[in-house]
């Protein structure tokens, strides 16, 4: 047999090997079981007062893990859950606990619906604000991101609307609506009160993300709202005529609201936020917990840029404050300008350096210091119950966390 | 005579045909876009492009399901498709998907290990699209300009 036929013979079994199909192309496909997960480990260091875990002797008390699994059942249809166990400080202790679990079709691509326990798109960074491995920061801004909030605003238990509209050459519409509630657990810490119980009857929310015509751009802003409903008991409410065999009751309703800017491009990423939260507290025994009704002010400018695939520096500016109405209180002298006469306890600064590391696709390693001013995200617990006026007005934060994902 | 005969040498060049500058014929393209060869159309957005790689769109414009395959993450062929379509590099596309995986909104297209096995995937799934290397043996399979 001659190379020409041998050649030609070859070049024949190669174009019948791309043509073996089937006579009809399949329809529907059941896609393997898709999982990933990620462990955490990270310690924390700080100067002046504790924060998160007891970091003035330093804390290993900083470590996540999390396995999540996804069936695509068809083209539009797939289920997923995730498992998540923490421990920061007090918080999680390696409690192992679903994380989110969803069914979601996909009607089309301006419609589609999730239902289960879903993470909360609330703002940039919500559903991420745990996840080591999709950020440059360890801890995303507290401001808006609570580490030790987490609990309350990061996942409801409920069902989703969401989709792309197309705007042609004016980029894209996505939207998120949900509705639902949320199981959170009873953290019990005082000596004289006790919570007996924990209703949390709605929690409805929405945003709206503009996907700009440059690519990378997006704008944006989210809505949310819930109410919490306490019961509870102890030496602090017992005899009080507001507690009825010993019980009090405490409503509080929040409204939430952030405007977002994004930029993600290849490399540069730059990102700002602002929001208000709204909390309106009502009580059965307002001698004990005076009705109040609050709003704080969070925004922060974070950037970061990937300078070679494997550094990645970034940084942060973040501010809370307790309470706007201190500003126009007529009792204090509370300026809005750097936070003067404001009182320590009622506002937090954070300046925050992060260099990325990712050894290869699968390990990263963090290192961050923060310059803090303020004491308005701290906690008394930590620090031996002391007021958060009498802690450390100036203090720092260092951390450094590794992370395996895959 | 003589002179017509050397006006018509002259009018037809100076060397002969095989001698004559030959057009330069155009580079392969980087990457092509295919799809099963029953595909309606025969170009495709490039906007829509990035949108169905990054799962933000999962229907063509007549509303069946659009099914995206990718190639592995160190090929030349996906690097190449990813800054051009994408307008991202790997491994910001990679980030991209470590926020959905781990929020559960959605799961990255899966990855195949050559041209070949792209052209495979899309001949048997209709509705599927993928890219190959510019000179790949596309077979069967339609290559969709980008528009």
């Amino acid at each position: 047999m001659s190379v020409g036929v041998i050649t030609s013979l070859s070049s024949a079994r190669a174009q019948e090997a791309l043509e073996i199909v089937p006579e009809e192309p399949e329809q529907t496909e059941a896609l393997p079981l898709e999982f990933h997960g990620f462990v955490s480990q990270g310690f924390l260091k700080s100067t002046g007062n504790n924060y998160l875990a007891q970091s003035k002797r330093g804390s290993w008390e900083f470590a996540e893990v999390g396995i999540n699994f996804t069936k695509t059942l068809s083209d539009r249809l797939r289920a997923g859950i995730q498992l998540f166990a923490r421990d920061v400080g007090d918080i999680g202790n390696y409690d192992a606990r679903v994380d989110w679990f969803y069914l979601d079709y996909r009607f089309a691509d301006w419609l589609g619906l999730r239902a289960g326990r879903t993470k909360l798109p609330f703002g940039l960074y919500n559903e991420v604000s745990d996840i080591d491995s999709a950020r440059v920061p360890v801890l995303m801004p507290q401001s808006i991101y609570s580490l030790r909030s987490r609990d309350y605003l990061l996942a409801q238990t409920g069902a989703e609307l969401y989709g792309l509209v197309s705007l042609g050459g004016l980029g894209a519409l996505e939207y998120r609506i949900y509705g639902g509630t949320m199981f959170a657990d009873i953290a019990n810490t005082s000596s004289t009160l006790r919570i007996e119980r924990l209703d949390i009857p709605y929690l409805n929310g929405a945003r709206l993300m503009w996907e700009a015509p440059l690519p990378g751009l997006r704008l944006g802003a989210s809505l949310q709202t819930l109410e919490l409903d306490y019961q509870f008991s102890g030496a602090a409410v017992a005899n009080n005529p507001g507690a009825p065999m010993g019980i009090a009751s405490a409503e509080i309703s929040a409204w939430l609201w952030v405007a977002s800017a994004e930029y993600a491009g290849d490399r540069m990423l730059l990102a700002a936020e602002f929001s208000r939260w709204y909390i309106d507290l009502d009580t059965t025994v307002p001698t004990v917990f005076p009705p109040s009704n609050t709003t704080s002010e969070r925004y922060y400018v974070m950037a970061a840029y990937r300078a070679t695939p494997r550094f990645t520096p970034g940084a942060y500016y973040s501010v809370y404050f307790r309470d706007i109405g201190l500003f126009s209180d007529p009792n204090k002298s509370c300026d809005r300008l750097g936070f003067r006469g404001c009182g320590r306890q009622n506002f937090q600064h954070d300046l925050a350096f992060t260099l990325r590391f990712d050894i290869n696709p699968y390990w990263l390693v963090k290192l961050e210091g923060h310059y803090m001013r303020g004491t308005g995200d701290v906690t008394s617990a930590l620090n031996d119950r002391r007021p958060l006026v009498q802690l450390e007005k100036n203090w720092a934060l260092f951390i450094a966390k590794t992370t395996v994902h895959f | 005579m003589a002179l017509l005969l050397l006006a018509l040498g002259l009018s037809r060049g100076r060397f002969p045909a095989a001698a004559r500058a030959q057009p330069v014929p155009a580079p392969a393209p980087v990457f092509l876009i295919v799809v099963h060869g029953d595909h309606p159309e025969e170009s495709i957005d490039g906007r829509f492009l990035g949108r169905v790689f990054l799962k933000k769109s999962t229907t063509w414009p007549d509303g069946s399901p659009v099914r995206p395959v990718d190639q592995r993450m160190d090929s030349r062929v996906r690097q190449r498709f990813s800054e051009q379509v994408l307008q991202r590099s790997v491994i910001a596309v990679r980030n991209y998907w470590q926020q959905l995986i781990f929020t559960g909104r959605a799961v990255p297209p899966p990855e195949l290990d050559s041209d070949e096995a792209v052209i495979r995937y899309v001949l048997r799934y209709r509705g599927a699209v993928g890219y190959v290397s510019g000179t790949a043996n596309v077979g069967s399979a339609k290559v969709l300009k980008i528009r």
